[in-house]
């Protein structure tokens, strides 16, 4: 299969039950998406395929043949931090950390399609990932500031 | 308490006795007494990296996924581990065939109870929970390991389990093999009691009582990273990735499990994905990847699954308490008795409900009897604020019900009886500005304007807080306070070097859970070198580099390191005034350090710390620092007050919070930014507990039900209120040098009874079972008509 991998084409010849999540972690190395519930529940494992967001963790790697996958490691596609990696910094929407790569890749996609998004929309857009830290306030207030900035 | 020895004349004991206070239990040490002590950080020194909001020096690895932790280590031909489990709660082993698991292809071992030290304890025949680690088959995949691990042949003849107190220490309850002589099957082989003055009297002088019988549920820490270890062998050497809260606990446990040399075993954690408590130790995981490790040749990883995590990493047990308070008219109260009973599991410690009736308000009789039992689930652990977030929700509950049975504000009752000494120990707080929480608190919260306009003060007025259509909705407000050690202590170990081109390094054995500490021992270090933030990095999380630290529990770690980073620093930093004394021709006594450098006071003399270890060479600048003990006659204690505001659907049960204010006191904030995260957190696991999490029991199978994260409900992002979490300015200094008290475990104690304490405003009826799902709210409106 081929994959359009954060801007690199790839191929790989996965056998039929690998996940995207395996298939991005444990044979192309990109530790940076995490595997909390395995099962689609929790978000921490969220990509960005064909742009939308998808748990990769419940998505077969096969199936993505030919598909843009987006992962943390390409967020930002220079040198620089994306505006969302900057904002969450910033605002200190990083607690252990462990579930932020899902947070920022869910919020990308929601700024890709809502630019100025109201906090509610935040919440919903969001509340399929999971921060056991309690980080959910200042995630909110880093993604209105990213969304802030890139509107700029 | 045994008091140090006289001290002779002119001779510093270096070594003395003393006692530090861990999760609400006192141990008695031995600490060494640090060779000076910084002068304290009062509350108005001017300081400049501490107490400031630096960004979280890890925050932008973390944003770009490089953060390293224990689950993304890749080591060259590395294995994977899993454990096969037991489905039922009790019996015996009697088959465990994996024949057909090692013929799979690419399994490469397993290991059953025959090949295991006994001191790791693993694979007992004898189930005692559902979970219970039964054998470990390693692959050179994850996917083929749990395949092999299904295919594993377990047979299992069942005994009679017990998964209630009440099984548990009937009369014809089997024996749990918790450990020999056991009693019972209760921890201390009978309720423990705690006592002081008199009760029966106390009841009998008040003018009021009230009684309530209050439950909490069991509930899962569910840290996102799961537990998980890779270990890896060179020569007889083993080195451990675990995700831990104390990499050196791990490191002893590891030795002792496996009888080797302390020198034999590093353990590394380089970054965590959160803990709450249930990663204190090492666990089966971290034995099965140091064996299998040793048996295979190769690294071996070995990362416990969602499943696992649910079913067997430890838990706050659920509890059961009876409460009665007796006040006078005035609202003073004269006795507090409270019996609970709390299952454990099938180990466990004193974690109880009971402390904090000792602790919290101003009584000279208090009783309480706990009943710990052993039963037939997965042992509990150390859940954020252990026993404290339990007992509050009973006392505070207690407290609104004894409020409205004197008609008086909740808030007032609570200010009546406040504890200006510390109530168990009859000694001065260091500390204890609970007075003012309450009355910032009220402010911010609006609390006399909130009170009158919703809840059962606003019924008897027109104004009923819903407007026209919305009747169903009822609004209410609650108020909770919180008391708990935070003194940390010794020992903790701290070295600072300054390095030749003038940058300096922390080197410390602690870890950063996500808490923050390696950016505050970052601050502490900047500040005390008079250096540049970016100057400065801290090395935690390797045993290999830094000196002992303990583990990051208790809400210790900023009080217990911050002193020994500050006094590494202040060292290093003498070291570094004494070389550039002669090279700018100074006193001593003339120099500052202000920004990376140093300078002569009042002149425009001054060197970059790099000009002058430039100049040094190859010769070392290092600073050791290390924690003193804490005053033996004074207690430490972070309090705190907690407001909620809730709208309760008194159609469907459902209760949404809408507000949270919090105010606490904890001494100096090393950086306010990273203490609101940690306060947020632990107001919004506090609303877990509050209204969702709950690790459902099937009683009569001893099943664990629920036993995901879609079945066991954690808060998410649309749950959240509106939070203004506020700590009181201020600093400490007769607590420890630098000021500061812990925050961790404080953040969670007053959530859960200010929302329920809402609620009962809301609706005029106490919802006594926590948590409050709509179910149980709609059953205690149904009571009530």
């Amino acid at each position: 299969m081929r994959l359009h991998l954060n801007g690199r084409e790839l191929t790989a010849d996965p056998a039929g039950d690998v996940t995207l999540l395996d298939l991005l972690r444990n044979h192309f190395g990109l530790t940076g998406t995490k595997r909390v519930c395995d099962r689609g529940e929790c978000g921490a494992c969220t990509v960005l395929l064909d742009g939308d967001p998808v748990y990769s963790c419940v998505t077969l790697a096969n199936g993505c043949d030919g598909q843009r996958v987006t992962t943390i490691e390409g967020l930002a596609t220079g040198a620089d931090a994306h505006p969302l990696q900057d904002a969450f910094a910033r605002e200190d929407a990083v607690q252990c950390g462990f579930c932020t790569p899902g947070q920022l890749m869910a919020a990308a996609a929601l700024l890709a399609a809502t630019p100025d998004p109201t906090d509610d929309e935040i919440r919903a857009a969001m509340s399929g990932n999971l921060c056991r830290c309690g980080t959910y306030p200042k995630i909110v207030k880093a993604v209105r500031r990213a969304a802030a900035a890139m509107r700029t | 308490m045994k008091k140090p020895r006289a001290k002779q004349p002119h001779v510093k004991q270096r070594f003395i006795r003393t006692t530090v206070e861990v999760e609400g239990r006192t141990e008695e040490l031995v600490v060494e007494v640090p060779a000076f002590e910084p002068e304290p950080w009062g509350p108005d020194a001017r300081l400049t990296h501490v107490g400031a909001r630096a960004v979280r020096v890890d925050a932008e690895a973390k944003a770009r996924g490089r953060s390293p932790y224990t689950t993304d280590v890749r080591r060259a031909r590395q294995a994977d581990a899993v454990m096969v489990r037991a489905k039922v709660p009790r019996g015996r082993v009697t088959r465990l065939d994996a024949s057909a698991a090692l013929a799979m292809p690419g399994v490469l071992d397993v290991l059953l109870a025959a090949d295991v030290p006994a001191r790791t304890r693993l694979f007992s025949s004898e189930v005692t929970y559902v979970g219970q680690p039964l054998a470990a088959i390693c692959a050179t995949t994850r996917a083929i390991a749990e395949r092999a691990a299904r295919a594993v042949v377990v047979e299992i003849e069942p005994r009679p389990h017990a998964v209630t107190v009440a099984d548990a220490i009937a009369a014809d309850a089997a024996q749990q093999p918790v450990r020999p002589g056991l009693k019972g099957n209760l921890l201390f082989g009978e309720p423990r009691t705690h006592a002081r003055g008199d009760v029966v009297a106390g009841l009998a002088a008040a003018d009021v009582t009230v009684t309530r019988e209050v439950r909490t549920p069991c509930a899962l820490h569910s840290a996102l990273e799961p537990h998980s270890a890779v270990a890896e062998w060179e020569d007889n050497r083993v080195t451990i990735w675990e995700s831990t809260q104390g990499i050196y606990r791990v490191r002893d446990n590891v030795a002792k499990a496996l009888g080797l040399p302390l020198t034999d075993v590093r353990v590394i954690c380089e970054a965590m994905g959160g803990g709450f408590g249930a990663k204190n130790y090492a666990g089966a995981h971290t034995y099965i990847a140091a064996l299998f490790a040793r048996r295979l040749g190769r690294p071996v990883a070995c990362v416990v699954d969602r499943l696992g995590e649910q079913l067997d990493t430890g838990n706050r047990p659920a509890s059961a308490q009876r409460v009665t308070l007796g006040a006078r008219r005035d609202g003073t109260l004269t006795a507090i008795e409270m019996v609970a009973e709390v299952p454990l599991g099938i180990g466990g410690w004193e974690g109880g409900p009971g402390e904090i009736y000792h602790e919290l308000y101003a009584c000279p009789n208090v009783r309480t009897q706990e009943t710990f039992a052993f039963v037939n689930t997965a042992a509990m652990a150390a859940f954020r604020a252990p026993g404290h977030a339990e007992g509050a929700v009973g006392l505070e509950i207690a407290m609104n019900a004894l409020a409205r049975a004197l008609g008086m504000d909740p808030l007032e009752l609570r200010r009546r009886n406040l504890a200006t000494r510390d109530q168990k120990k009859d000694r001065p707080y260091t500390g204890n500005r609970l007075a003012e929480c309450y009355a910032e608190g009220a402010r911010r919260f609006g609390w006399s304007e909130r009170r009158a306009a919703t809840g059962s003060a606003a019924e008897s007025t027109s104004a009923s807080g819903a407007p026209a259509g919305r009747a169903h909705l009822r609004r209410g407000v609650g108020v909770a306070a919180q008391i708990w050690s935070t003194g940390g202590g010794p020992p903790s170990y701290a070295t600072v070097r300054i390095n030749t081109d003038g940058t300096a390094d922390v080197l410390t054995g602690s870890q950063d859970l996500g808490t923050g500490t390696r950016t505050i021992l970052t601050q502490v270090a900047a500040e005390a070198l008079g250096h540049e933030l970016a100057k400065v990095r801290a090395v935690i999380g390797d045993t290999a580099s830094g000196p002992y630290a303990g583990n990051s529990w208790g809400s210790m770690t900023v009080a217990s390191l911050a002193p020994a980073v500050r006094m590494a620093a202040e060292d290093a930093r003498r070291a570094l005034v004494e070389a550039a004394a002669g090279m700018l021709d100074a006193p001593m006594d003339a120099l500052e350090t202000i920004n990376g450098e140093v300078r002569v006071r009042d002149t425009d003399r001054a060197m970059r710390f790099g000009d002058v270890t430039a100049k040094l060479g190859n010769v070392m600048i290092i600073g050791q620092g290390s924690r003193g003990p804490n005053p033996q006659d004074a207690g430490i204690v972070t309090t705190g007050a907690q407001f909620a505001e809730v709208e309760v659907d008194v159609e469907t049960g459902i209760v949404r919070v809408v507000r949270i204010v919090a105010v606490h006191d904890a001494g100096r904030i090393v950086n306010p930014t990273l203490a609101e995260s940690q306060l947020e957190g632990g107001i919004i696991q506090g609303l877990g507990f509050a209204l969702f999490e709950e690790r459902a029991l099937d009683a009569r199978l001893g099943l664990p039900l629920n036993t995901g994260l879609h079945s066991y409900k954690i808060p998410t992002m649309a749950d959240i209120p509106e939070i203004d979490g506020h700590f009181l300015d201020g600093a400490d200094p007769k607590a420890n040098h630098v000021g500061a008290r812990g925050i961790a475990e404080p953040a969670i104690i007053p959530t859960a009874p200010a929302i329920a304490g809402a609620v009962a405003d809301a609706v005029g009826v106490d919802v006594l079972e926590l948590p409050m799902t709509p179910w149980r709210v709609l059953a205690a409106l149904e009571r009530a008509r």
